[in-house]
């Protein structure tokens, strides 16, 4: 009878992955089929105005850059001063614990906060705006990354290189960053891949355009907001649209995130 | 014999931070100039706590507590300093590069070998490329790695053997001429090849190098030491010349520890 | 410079705690005069934007005075300066019988009504319908990769389901929206769009974010557990039951409820799939909308009362969802290094 239990019990277990599975290759033919059959050269030669992807793929790129320079030193400095200089404190627990926090907070609830705070203000929608509030959502994972990766180095490392007489900072410079490098920048780079996926933080921060700007003070272009917009067309050339931009994001998130995984991989 | 001290240990009691009772109690200590002072102990005796205080690296970890005097020959003045008042960064920094340190594990730096035995010396606002150069060699020849290493000094240090690695180290710290060496039982990591290799160089250096050394190896103890400590549940037991320690100890304690009845 | 660099750095780890708050008080003030004018009232409340005659404006004016007096005839309070207008201003209207005032009176006895009980209810039952669904199937993920699988299948598969984890929301919603919808419809009645629908959608979301952190939690449990069970002739299920899972259990039990934190505020994927439609869904197959959709579909043409009556919304999204994830994190799942 326990054999039973047992054996019905990992079956189940069993048959739960392989719907997991399913589900994934169900939305992913399903996607590249709707989407390669929609991918032509017009697309990456034309805007949005005239039904192409080219301002979208490039705007949508250009927010998510932005915010790394903006999200990625905050976040990575931060990680740095948890790890080396209040390592062990009740107050880098809370933050590191907060930033987990952050981590899961509703992304439409950070537009509508940048939406406050920078948009109302300037009186209209903004790339800024959209860029600021991608940033703030890579900021604790970066974080955390950055953290994760420190903790790793071994303590003999540190130790060695204030006992050569190098004063803090450089021992994290010289010496630990760059011991962290690889796992570090992993981090980056899988960050990048969540943010650029994002569209919530930016329907109403920096909205979207049809036309190719790299002007940041008005609505700049951006995939993830078109594929909402054009998704509930009922049009169907533009609903194919939308499937060739939502195969390209996804196929360049899966590849980051792949690529990101054998880096990790090979380090170890 | 000219026996002249470069460090004296007065009265000196570590307790870390968040315990109850002193790790280190009241220990007395001299450390002749150019000779080998080991420290050996059975585990948890205290022997790395006493060395890691010399060049207060302790000071990396919060919330420890000093009691006593750790004094340092001021070369300049000829006069004792007393090292745990030493609050400012630059003061320690100082320290550091007048007190060396090596490890158990070998800590070559994410860089190349070049750049690895530079690192001090550049720390030390040295920039002339020709004088890095001479430095560079001087060190790897005084550990006796320059032969292995001169035709790839670009290379990154750690694709270096173990005890290659651990010969970097000591290049890297001798770059900067310190006073004193420490080291951290730097052999326990690595084959008896190396051991060997390190050892030697123990010898060859003491000629310019005050050094210290802990170890857990009592025989590598009588090997390469002029002055042996004894210590013994944070407290020093005794100490004298390696000779006297080994062949004629005068505690008990002393003596069932070097005959390997416990530890 | 190492003074500088430390000051710096300790300020950008503030920076969480910064934003943090900043977001808090932020909701809070946009979201004021609303809360002032629907007061608590607001999360029972089912009716949306519906305009009412309110008697206690008629009863003030039939019992004013004959004083003359500028009268501010603004209900709707303006979003830029944050000025809240109290209750007590509506009822101290004097009045006289002048025509002109009389009439600007008969446009000021109605008000609009919002009421935040259906976003409410639509994120909750969503979540809900997600978290029974993702659960059951993520532990047998989690068991079948850490316990059954060898290593030659739970690795590509462990990949596989983290990539499911990687792609982004939107995608989701567009799948469930023109694939999974009518699918479910299909099987279940009802529309394509509805309750269910997002739900489920929401649920195959969350799904490898709990296979994950369950596994990872599994795996902690020391191996000399499982061998002296299975020593003493436990079955896999047995150990699993009786020694993985017991031990892991914070972490199982915190990874449920982080992810419950998180399907709480998720947006694309429910958006496209949750119907749209202001209105309780009596049956589970009805469309309904939850609050980040009310939130995406209305706030770009959102001003004044209406605006913060969403920002209202949003804070208390970001209140129940700050509060559920704190309590996985701080409780379960707390990292202490």
């Amino acid at each position: 009878m326990r054999f039973l239990i047992n054996k019905v019990v990992l079956f189940l277990s069993t048959v739960a992955a392989i719907l997991g599975l399913l589900f994934l290759f169900w939305i992913l033919i399903t996607l590249t089929i709707k989407g390669v059959c929609a991918i032509n050269l017009h697309i990456f030669t034309n805007d949005l105005v005239n039904n192409g992807l080219r301002n979208l793929l490039v705007g949508q790129f250009v927010l998510a850059f932005i915010a790394v320079l903006i999200g990625v030193p905050i976040g990575m400095i931060a990680g740095v001063y948890l790890q080396e200089y209040s390592f062990g404190s009740k107050y880098a627990e809370v933050i590191r614990n907060l930033s987990d926090v952050m981590m899961s907070a509703p992304s439409i609830v950070i537009g509508t906060f940048v939406y406050a705070v920078i948009v109302n203000p300037v009186g209209h929608m903004n790339g800024w705006a959209g860029a600021v509030a991608l940033a703030i959502m890579m900021i604790p994972i970066v974080l955390r990354t950055t953290d994760d990766m420190l903790f790793l180095v071994p303590k003999e490392l540190r130790e060695a290189g204030v006992a050569i007489g190098a004063p803090k900072y450089k021992v994290i410079f010289d010496i630990i960053l760059k011991a962290a490098k690889v796992g570090i920048m992993t981090g980056f780079l899988l960050a990048f891949a969540r943010i650029v996926g994002e569209t919530a933080p930016l329907l109403f921060t920096s909205g979207n355009s049809e036309y190719f700007t790299l002007d940041l003070n008005n609505e700049f272009p951006s995939l993830t907001v078109a594929i909402y917009n054009l998704a509930t067309m009922p049009d169907k050339n533009l609903v194919d649209i939308a499937w060739a931009g939502a195969f390209i994001l996804t196929l360049f998130v899966l590849v980051i995130n792949l690529f990101g995984r054998y880096i990790i991989k090979e380090k170890k | 014999m000219n026996l002249e001290k470069v460090m004296d240990i007065k009265n000196f009691s570590f307790t870390y931070a968040g315990a109850n009772k002193p790790s280190l109690k009241k220990i007395n200590l001299p450390v002749y100039e150019k000779k080998v002072t080991a420290l050996i102990g059975p585990s948890g005796c205290g022997k790395s706590t006493l060395l890691r205080s010399l060049n207060r690296i302790h000071d990396l970890y919060p919330g420890n507590k000093y009691k006593g005097e750790i004094l340092l020959k001021d070369f300049e003045t000829g006069k004792m300093k007393n090292i745990l008042e030493y609050k400012k960064e630059n003061e320690l920094i100082n320290l550091r590069q007048r007190v060396g340190m090596i490890f158990q594990k070998p800590t070559p730096f994410p860089m190349s070998i070049y750049d690895n035995i530079a690192y001090g010396l550049r720390l030390q606002g040295k920039k002339n490329k020709a004088e890095l150069d001479e430095k560079v060699e001087e060190a790897l020849k005084g550990a006796a790695l320059w032969d292995e290493v001169k035709e790839r000094l670009k290379d990154d240090a750690r694709g270096l053997s173990g005890g290659q690695q651990q010969r970097l180290c000591i290049a890297r710290a001798i770059a900067v001429e310190p006073e004193v060496l420490l080291m951290d039982e730097p052999t326990s990591a690595l084959d008896p090849i190396s051991t060997i290799a390190i050892e030697e160089l123990v010898a060859k250096l003491k000629d310019k190098v005050t050094i210290v050394i802990v170890t857990h190896n009592m025989q590598q103890a009588s090997r390469i030491s002029d002055y042996t400590a004894y210590m013994y549940l944070g407290e020093l037991i005794e100490f004298g010349t390696t000779e006297q320690i080994f062949l004629n100890p005068k505690n008990k304690n002393t003596a069932d520890y070097i005959a390997g009845k416990f530890g | 410079m190492e003074a500088f660099f430390k000051k710096f750095s300790a300020f950008s780890a503030a920076t969480i705690l910064l934003i943090l708050t900043s977001i808090f008080v932020v909701l809070f003030l946009y979201a004021k005069p609303a809360i002032k004018e629907y007061g608590l009232k607001f999360l029972i409340d089912s009716r949306w934007d519906v305009v009412v005659n309110d008697s206690n404006i008629k009863m003030a004016t039939a019992a004013l005075n004959q004083n003359t007096t500028d009268i501010d005839n603004e209900i709707i309070p303006t979003d830029d300066d944050l000025d809240i207008i109290e209750d007590n201003d509506l009822k101290d209207i004097p009045m006289d019988d002048d025509l002109n005032i009389e009439q600007e009176n008969n446009v000021s006895d109605t008000k609009v009504i919002y009421g935040g009980l259906i976003p409410i209810v639509g994120t909750i039952l969503s979540t809900i319908l997600a978290m029974l669904f993702a659960v059951p199937i993520a532990m047998g993920i989690a068991v079948f990769l850490s316990e059954i699988a060898p290593p030659f299948i739970s690795r590509p598969v462990g990949i596989a389901i983290e990539l499911l984890a990687a792609i982004p929301s939107i995608i989701y919603g567009m799948w469930g929206l023109f694939y999974f919808g009518p699918f479910v419809s299909k099987i279940f009645g009802g529309g394509s769009v509805s309750l269910l629908v997002a739900g489920l959608v929401l649920g195959i979301m969350v799904i490898p974010f709990i296979a994950s952190l369950t596994r990872d939690s599994m795996k902690t449990t020391p191996n000399v557990l499982k061998e002296s069970a299975y020593a003493m002739g436990a079955t896999k299920f047995e150990v699993i039951r009786d020694v993985i899972f017991p031990y892991a259990k914070k972490g199982i039990i915190g990874s449920i409820i982080l992810a419950l934190g998180r399907a709480l505020g998720e947006t694309m994927a429910v958006a496209f799939v949750i119907g749209g439609v202001f209105s309780f869904p009596h049956k589970i197959t009805d469309p309904t909308v939850s609050i980040p959709v009310v939130l995406a579909n209305n706030f770009a043409e959102s001003s004044g009362m209406s605006l913060s009556v969403l920002f209202y919304l949003a804070l208390i999204l970001f209140v129940i969802s700050f509060v559920v994830i704190s309590f996985a994190k701080f409780y379960f799942l707390r990292d202490k290094r």
